[in-house]
């Protein structure tokens, strides 16, 4: 709970639910330029978007909305979102994506290619290793220990940025420059990288948020991260494809563009063919908002472990009954009980 | 009787602080940035041993019989310019509690954000990256990361455990002012999360959430930067003090602040009690 509050504060840049800021056309825009006279990417920045990482299947074809059917998609989107049953209401905090600055996106997905949308599929290999480790993390209903839940009580890594996903609320970015250095930090967990502009080669210490070097092509801003440690896996998080290991071949490619003073172009290539059959590029689109961005205390007295843990340990001692079950996305046929907080629309 | 020679040896300490070798100090003009700021880029470290204790301090066993010479407390002279630490008189006798309780009450041992200054004397690398409005600084440790918001006169949102620092050049000198501190865990359920106060150091010197930090960073030399902090806390002190100390550029050429996610060396201390086997 002490987490959304923090994250609620920062999302207090409120934009309205009507469409508005369409991208601009590419190539007409004249970037700005920081005292060392590179392109200026800093400020407060959110990738929080309604658009579905792959595409629907029944729009395989389709990869472009009209400018039309995106607004539509995009105010349905923000309709539906309005209607959950769920312990929070991230309306409430105002944090969810529209509250934050989300913008309608004429892509039908954010996966660009393959040109269906879809991420290319695993190789055989890949599938026998993800399903054995998918059995080997399988555990009970309850959380055994605190590596168990990395939803809300894993404090060690966010594994919605590098590479970025799709994300409820929280997904804001602070960028800073200097010279030599490009300062990114995520609003999660206040997960930050220091990518080195210098040119000096990939370190070889693996890490969870990755090896990132910065180079400037042009006015785009070009990073590549390799080094990841194997103990960290990519996707998986809730209404996200399910999670792939991060292999020692995994490299990430990005691209940031700045098209408009209010808009990012962020695009990256996953490659690593230990896990996925070709390489796949995904586009998210980076949208200004107001700053600034607070701390994310994750670990200080994370009240959320304490409590999931010594409630696990009370429900199989038969001293505490299940809690209510909630609709979410991973439980779309769960019966709803009781509702634990305000928010109108919900239950019609 | 020791405050006498503590005080003897503190006063050498900043002397020696104050007057760098030749070629350095107070003359020097730092490069500076395309923007003509004084340019305090880089990765920095201190060489002393104010985490263990900001104050004088003989070498000492250390707080777990298991590690032995591994983990014992080495000397330091302290960095207390003007010490003892002003303690209050009741403060002084919480301290010397907390001091006997530090293995439950120090956040480090917990993994918690280090606050201001401790950051910036902790045994980890100091990344500074500097732009004209906002000054990053991030810390190796538990991934801290504080932001400078230059020329701000915002007064803090929220309490945060790495406050909120507002700065601005004085000539040579960045200085930064910080509030907004927590002091303590809020809605704290369980013991072995919860901390009483803030540490400074692992000998127990404490604040509170009144704590009002002034620090006045400036180049002394290419590798060098002087480091003061005025520190400040109603609840604790009698009267503001200050900690003076140089920090060392990390001048290896790869050098990158590494990913020392201590979370997860902690769970198990912290959650052991609710964890099935």
């Amino acid at each position: 709970m002490r987490n959304l509050m923090v994250a609620a504060i920062v999302a207090l840049a409120a934009a309205s639910v009507a469409a508005q800021g369409q991208p601009a056309a590419k190539g007409t825009y004249k970037v700005s330029r920081t005292p060392d006279g590179q392109p200026d990417l800093q400020g407060y920045w959110t990738n929080l978007t309604y658009t579905p990482y792959e595409r629907p299947k029944e729009l395989a074809s389709k990869p472009f909305y009209t400018e039309r059917e995106a607004v539509e998609a995009f105010n349905k989107a923000v309709a539906e979102s309005q209607n959950q049953v769920v312990h929070y209401v991230n309306s409430d905090f105002g944090a969810t994506p529209v509250q934050t600055g989300a913008q309608p996106n004429l892509r039908t997905s954010l996966v660009i290619d393959p040109p269906d949308g879809r991420i290319p599929p695993l190789t055989a290999e890949a599938q026998k290793r993800e399903a054995s480790r998918a059995a080997a993390e399988r555990g009970g209903p309850l959380a055994r220990t605190w590596r168990d839940d990395r939803g809300t009580v894993w404090c060690v890594f966010h594994d919605r940025v590098v590479p970025s996903v799709v994300a409820p609320y929280g997904s804001n970015y602070h960028i800073v420059q200097s010279k030599d250095h490009v300062v990114m930090t995520y609003e999660w967990n206040s997960e930050h990288r220091v990518i080195p502009l210098d040119g000096r080669p990939h370190g070889t210490v693996p890490s969870y948020i990755g090896d990132s070097r910065g180079r400037w092509e042009g006015d785009t801003l070009v990073v590549e991260t390799t080094n990841f440690t194997p103990k960290r896996t990519f996707l998986g998080s809730p209404g996200m494809p399910g999670a792939v290991s991060m292999t020692p071949t995994f490299k990430l490619m990005e691209r940031f563009t700045r098209t408009a003073d209010d808009t990012i172009v962020h695009t990256y290539t996953v490659e690593d063919p230990a896990s996925w059959t070709r390489p796949w590029t995904v586009e998210m689109p980076m949208h200004r908002i107001k700053g600034p961005m607070l701390e994310y205390a994750c670990n200080e007295n994370n009240v959320d472990a304490f409590t999931t843990l010594r409630n696990a340990r009370a429900q199989e001692a038969g001293k505490l009954p299940p809690p209510d079950r909630v609709r979410n996305v991973d439980d779309p046929k769960a019966t709803v009980i009781q509702r634990e907080q305000k928010g109108d629309g919900a239950e019609k | 009787m020791r405050g006498a020679a503590v005080a003897a040896i503190v006063l050498a300490a900043a002397l020696v602080a104050a007057f760098p070798r030749a070629g350095e100090g107070q003359a020097y003009r730092a490069p500076r940035t395309a923007s003509g700021q004084p340019d305090l880029n880089g990765v920095w470290q201190a060489l002393n041993t104010a985490n263990w204790d900001l104050e004088a301090h003989e070498a000492a066993a250390g707080p777990v019989l298991q590690l032995g010479a591994a983990y014992a407390v080495p000397p330091g002279p302290g960095v207390v310019v003007d010490g003892p630490i002003p303690y209050k008189p009741d403060a002084l006798a919480m301290k010397k509690k907390y001091a006997a309780n530090a293995l439950r009450e120090d956040t480090e041992v917990k993994c918690y954000l280090p606050g201001v200054p401790r950051m910036m004397y902790m045994p980890y690398p100091v990344q500074v990256v500097q732009s004209v409005s906002t000054i990053m600084m991030m810390s190796e440790f538990a991934n801290a990361i504080r932001t400078i918001y230059m020329n701000s006169t915002t007064p803090p949102p929220a309490d945060t455990w790495m406050g909120w620092s507002n700065g601005r050049w004085d000539g040579e000198t960045l200085v930064i002012d910080s509030k907004g501190f927590m002091g303590s865990t809020v809605g704290a359920l369980d013991e072995e999360g919860a901390v009483h106060v803030r540490f400074f150091d692992r000998a127990g010197n404490y604040h509170t959430e009144g704590l009002h930090v002034v620090e006045r960073i400036r180049r002394t030399g290419p590798d060098h930067l002087s480091y003061q902090a005025t520190i400040e806390d109603p609840n604790v002190y009698t009267r503001p003090w200050m900690i003076s100390m140089p920090l060392y550029r990390r001048v290896e050429p790869n050098i990158q602040l590494g990913e020392f996610r201590c979370e997860e060396f902690v769970g198990d201390l912290l959650f052991g009690k609710y964890q099935r086997k």
